[in-house]
């Protein structure tokens, strides 16, 4: 369980005046679900998921994971407990099998082999191949790539999955497979999954529960069905109308 | 065999060589590169500086005592310094401490290094051998650390993707940087080892060819090119690798994060 409250983030901008990125945010995401961040580029969607693991601090608020203040967790340790998916997957150079064991070698831990239950178990849950492990991670699709990292950060056992844009560089069908994995793997391990998105046809199809963040502040939260089904605001109802690419 | 005694030149001949210069800038004229007007105000600089350090070092050399000579160094690593803050575009933060306190121990250590226990003349501070060697170890070790510097804030800002992948799996910051760490020592590196490879062959070294033109054996001008470029290349991997080392830092905070800085402007 995931929660956040009255988080904000405020920068200086050139003139040195201080500016708003994102105010008063204030949600839960539980165990199980898929909690989707929704709105439009540049409303503060990634800024804010990236506080979660402190990739980020806020300047003000905090962040409960289960009943521990996040701020006060050493980032490493934190980082083990909430794994994160980035827009663009990045392979480190090396078979797919050393993609796999990096989280390890980072904690100085000896890493798992190829015929190990946590990387079977976790190419099992990303829906990947075992012939893929000794194949070079960069000569992959991008689809694949993806479902790489996705592994790569389910393999040190997280509660919590931060997903950001997961699906945005990958075409519709592979984004779509995709999903199905996310949503599977979310109800299996009884994951807290947060997934920021621009896409409104992913979040429709995988959150259970869905958060419109504009202008940095969020302007609806409520169960996925009824937010698109019945918009109240403005923003929202104009964001359904006009979905960005 | 004695030491040959050195021609002197001659105003008459320095003119005579100046001539050269001027068939430069004829040159330059008749190709109409629109350069003459520098040709000429960088060869009246070249000139009036060496005869200032000429004069400079005269006087050093007949005081005869440390804090000249001393003083003459702390000048010369301070506009190393500045040239240096000058030519790398991206600084990295807090770079004149960072560079600053690198040079001082690795091009100081192994000035210290070459001069006491190699080649170990007295006094220590004899401004004949202390200032051409320091000046050719803080000289290139310039060269090495603006590369490292500029390396490092390109590769922090070109690999953020990466970065930011092994932070999230629980990297820390030395780790996560690793890669653009090793490769800014590299490029450091690159220059110095070239001029190891070609020297002799390609070039013969100025500070050899200048200790044969003044008499020195061929063969003593050797051995002492041969301590100098060692040491150099020892300065100029110190010097990187405590940039590099120090400097990674500031581009992440206490918590293992990327500041916004280093891949942002």
């Amino acid at each position: 369980m995931v929660r956040l409250e009255d988080v904000g983030m405020v920068r200086l901008n050139p003139k040195g005046e201080e500016v708003a990125i994102l105010a008063g945010i204030s949600f839960s995401a539980r165990p199980g679900e898929i909690t989707a961040i929704v709105g439009p580029s540049g409303g503060g969607k990634s800024t804010l998921v990236r506080f979660v693991n402190r990739l980020d601090e806020p300047t003000s608020g905090r962040i409960w994971l289960d009943w521990e203040d996040v701020s006060a967790l050493d980032p490493l340790q934190l980082r083990r407990r909430v794994g994160m998916v980035l827009q663009k997957p990045f392979m480190f150079e090396g078979t797919v099998l050393a993609n796999l064991q990096r989280p390890f070698l980072y904690r100085n831990a000896p890493p798992p082999g190829a015929g190990s239950g946590e990387v079977l178990g976790v190419l099992e849950l990303a829906r990947l191949s075992p012939e893929l492990l000794e194949r070079d991670a960069r000569t992959l699709s991008l689809g694949q790539q993806q479902r790489v990292s996705l592994a790569r950060a389910l393999i040190t056992g997280p509660q919590v999955l931060l997903l950001d844009e997961p699906t945005s560089a990958l075409d519709r069908p592979t984004s779509d497979r995709l999903a199905a994995t996310l949503q599977e793997i979310c109800r299996s391990q009884r994951l807290t999954v947060i997934l920021v998105t621009h896409d409104l046809r992913l979040a429709e199809r995988v959150a259970d529960y869905l958060l419109y963040l504009e202008g940095g502040q969020i302007l609806e939260e409520g169960k996925t069905e009824d937010l698109l089904i019945r918009p109240k605001t403005a923003e929202l109802v104009r964001f359904l109308a006009e979905p960005e690419e | 065999m004695a030491a040959e005694k050195v021609v002197t030149l001659e105003l008459v001949d320095l003119a005579l060589a100046y001539g050269l210069i001027l068939i430069a800038v004829g040159l330059a004229r008749m190709e109409r590169i629109g350069q003459e007007k520098q040709m000429l105000w960088a060869s009246a600089r070249m000139v009036l500086q060496l005869i200032a350090v000429g004069y400079l070092l005269h006087l050093v050399f007949a005081i005869r005592s440390p804090l000249p000579v001393l003083l003459m160094l702390l000048v010369m690593a301070g506009f190393s310094l500045q040239v240096m803050g000058a030519r790398v575009r991206h600084r990295m933060p807090d770079f004149y401490r960072v560079v600053g306190i690198s040079m001082f121990i690795g091009c100081g250590g192994v000035t210290f290094f070459l001069c006491s226990l190699v080649i170990s003349y007295t006094p220590w501070y004899d401004p004949r051998y202390l200032i051409p060697l320091a000046g050719m170890i803080i000289g290139n070790s310039m060269n090495g650390a603006s590369l490292a510097a500029e390396r490092l804030s390109a590769e922090i800002r070109e690999r953020r993707e990466e970065i930011e992948t092994a932070l999230c799996l629980g990297a820390t910051s030395r780790q996560a940087s690793e890669m653009a760490v090793r490769t800014a020592f590299r490029a450091a590196l690159i220059p110095t080892m070239n001029t190891m490879a070609a020297t002799g062959i390609v070039s013969l070294p100025g500070m050899m060819t200048g200790q044969i033109l003044s008499g020195t054996e061929p063969i003593v001008a050797v051995r002492y090119q041969i301590a100098i470029m060692c040491a150099i290349t020892g300065a100029v991997a110190i010097t990187s690798f405590l940039i590099l080392l120090q400097g990674y830092r500031h581009y992440f905070t206490v918590a293992h994060q990327l500041k916004e800085s280093a891949w942002k402007g």
